[in-house]
């Protein structure tokens, strides 16, 4: 067995082992979209280290690409690249944070629906078929216009209108559990609710969660950058989504203008896609 | 069966009635809960102090919140979302004159969506495990992942700015009175990029979930019957696996529809298709309040109801759905 190669437990070489072999036994798909992944986090958190350029200062207007501008100037001279790279860290600070709330409360939700079951079930499952209907980037626009596109209300809008998928999918997973041996074994033994809950049902849930949740950061940078492309972000920050609001005035003159801030925008989602799509194969009960 | 339908028909009644009451509700309070007086918002930059009695009196907002919730509410009922700021018209009537124009290119963008996405489906399925299948996956995949206002642009940078092949905006072509036939072609024309745009989510969604459906219904006895019975290949994907999977590529179209119709928005800012999408970024861009909730509540309306007609189709396509 592998086991006999692995170096003792809870030591940094041994839980990176670990982690590897986990990590082997992955599709391609989520190993592509891991690389892809790492790749953008890297140029976004690095990137005073990747481009001597501010990416607010202003240049010549519509230079085409070469050293010192690798991706070209926009129409007031700033420089694409490093506008690319800041940009990325509204996408990835809204998408982590929405999808941590839209997370927390579909977690929240999903536990309490499958766990109680009956009345409150009926009810929550009624709600969350509500949110469901009505288009979700609809009601964000609307409700950011009407209070402002400040990234704490752009964060806490998404978050909190997207949480029904990930309700659902630990709602349905939750109930798979509840029926399973140990749960009856767990609440024999004397265990509280809190205790079976997080100790017995959480940690089954747990990769499903994981799944939903990089779902769930893919919509949210891409319901940031629709936001951000309508003009309702904040105008002092570089975006993803406010650069190709800008692009669309200078399609003619600049196409790269649009096409690297879209890429950067159409890459960060495939990789996350590509995750969530390539982990949830390998959860119990996929399809093939 | 009339008796199941009918039963499902009062079961969609009962959700979409109160989601609907909801989606009022929720402008409602939205308009009470944006940052300043509500006068303001509804009476648009500086207005002169006659002006703001007058609006406060014509909303209510002289009145007690109670009071200002049921005749808001009321209002809604019979489609009065008020007057638009910046165009000076009844918010209904300006989004019936633009709602024809949202529904061509819906229904073009939808059907190129589903004969596409099924077709697609249903092949990869047909192979499962080939490089066919593997290659309609992963192509769907990064079509889903690609923004719905970037592939616009890359539309019109390649077939309009770079081939000039086909127009990049607006619904016909500016300074030429065609009329009759030469006016459909016109629009036809100019309807190919901004529907392809919107299609592309879509139909990425579609060839997915039909895939998976029909992988699940080839693997039915039911196939198997068919095949030991000689039946043609076609006839067993097209006649008895796809009726079977039917109901799954019309629930997720029932269900993507909000999706495409937000698509709307942005594909109609980006090919300045005037329908109500582009109304819907004026309504934004100017702070036009009345116009943007007005949008909203009758958006969100139509959705309601395509999501309660889909399952009722569901439900006369596919009897276990019936109960």
């Amino acid at each position: 067995m592998a086991s006999e190669t692995i170096p003792a437990p809870f030591t940094v070489p041994a839980m990176l082992t670990r982690m590897w072999l986990a990590l082997r036994r992955f599709p391609t798909s989520a190993k592509v979209g891991a690389v892809l992944l790492l790749l953008v986090v890297f140029g976004v958190v690095f990137a005073p280290l990747l481009t001597p350029d501010d990416p607010m200062a202003l240049g010549t207007p519509f230079q085409t690409f070469d050293w010192t501008h690798p991706m070209g100037t926009d129409d007031i001279g700033r420089d694409v690249f490093a506008r690319v790279l800041y940009g990325g860290r509204i996408s990835l600070t809204v998408g982590l944070f929405s999808a941590l709330i839209a997370v927390g409360l579909g977690l929240f939700v999903g536990l309490a629906s499958g766990f109680s079951g009956g009345l409150v079930d009926e009810a929550l499952m009624r709600v969350t078929e509500m949110f469901q209907i009505v288009p979700r980037l609809l009601v964000t626009i609307v409700v950011v216009t009407m209070v402002g596109g400040s990234i704490a209300n752009v964060i806490f809008v998404i978050g909190i209108l997207a949480w029904p998928p990930t309700a659902r999918i630990i709602r349905s997973q939750v109930i798979v559990v509840r029926h399973e041996e140990f749960i009856s074994a767990a609440i024999l033994s004397g265990a509280s609710y809190w205790r079976l809950v997080f100790r017995h049902i959480l940690p089954n849930v747990l990769p499903f969660l994981l799944v939903s949740a990089s779902m769930q950061v893919a919509s949210a940078i891409l319901s940031e950058a629709a936001l951000s492309f309508l003009g309702l972000g904040d105008p002092s920050l570089p975006s993803w989504g406010q650069m190709l609001q800008q692009s669309q005035g200078f399609l003619r003159q600049a196409w790269w203008m649009s096409v690297f801030p879209g890429l950067a925008l159409a890459i960060t989602i495939l990789a996350l896609n590509l995750l969530g799509d390539g982990t949830s194969s390998k959860l119990p009960g996929a399809h093939k | 069966m009339a008796v199941a339908l009918l039963r499902l028909l009062a079961k969609r009644f009962l959700i979409a009635v109160p989601l609907i009451f909801a989606v009022v509700t929720l402008t409602f309070v939205l308009i009470r809960l944006a940052p300043g007086d509500p006068a303001y918002i509804l009476a648009g930059d500086a207005p002169s102090e006659e002006f703001l009695a007058q609006v406060r009196h014509t909303y209510g907002l002289d009145q007690s919140m109670w009071n200002q919730y049921i005749a808001f509410l009321s209002k809604a009922v019979f489609g009065d979302f008020g007057t638009s700021i910046f165009y000076k018209k009844p918010v209904f009537e300006i989004i019936l004159d633009r709602f024809p124009a949202t529904l061509l290119l819906t229904c073009a963008s939808m059907t190129v969506a589903s004969v596409l996405g099924v077709a697609f489906g249903v092949l990869a399925a047909s192979r499962p495990g080939s490089r066919t299948d593997t290659g309609i996956t992963v192509l769907s995949l990064v079509g889903y992942s690609i923004p719905t206002f970037w592939i616009g642009q890359l539309l019109i940078l390649a077939f309009t700015l770079q081939f000039k092949w086909l127009p990049g905006g607006g619904m016909v072509s500016p300074r030429r009175n065609y009329e009759g036939l030469a006016w459909w072609s016109d629009v036809a024309l100019h309807l190919i990029l901004p529907a392809a745009a919107m299609a592309l989510f879509l139909l990425t969604m579609i060839a997915r979930f039909t895939r998976t459906a029909m992988v699940d219904a080839l693997g039915r006895d039911f196939v198997t019957v068919a095949k030991a019975k000689g039946a043609s290949e076609r006839r067993v994907l097209w006649a008895h696996a796809f009726r079977v999977a039917v109901t799954t590529t019309i629930t997720v179209m029932g269900l993507e529809f909000g999706a495409v119709l937000v698509g709307a928005v942005l594909v109609e800012t980006i090919f300045s298709w005037p329908g109500v999408g582009r109304l819907f970024y004026d309504a934004i861009s100017k702070r036009d309040f009345p116009l943007l909730t007005g949008s909203f509540i009758f958006t969100a309306v139509i959705v309601v109801m395509v999501n309660a007609l889909t399952d009722i189709a569901c439900a006369a396509l596919d009897p276990r759905l019936r109960k």
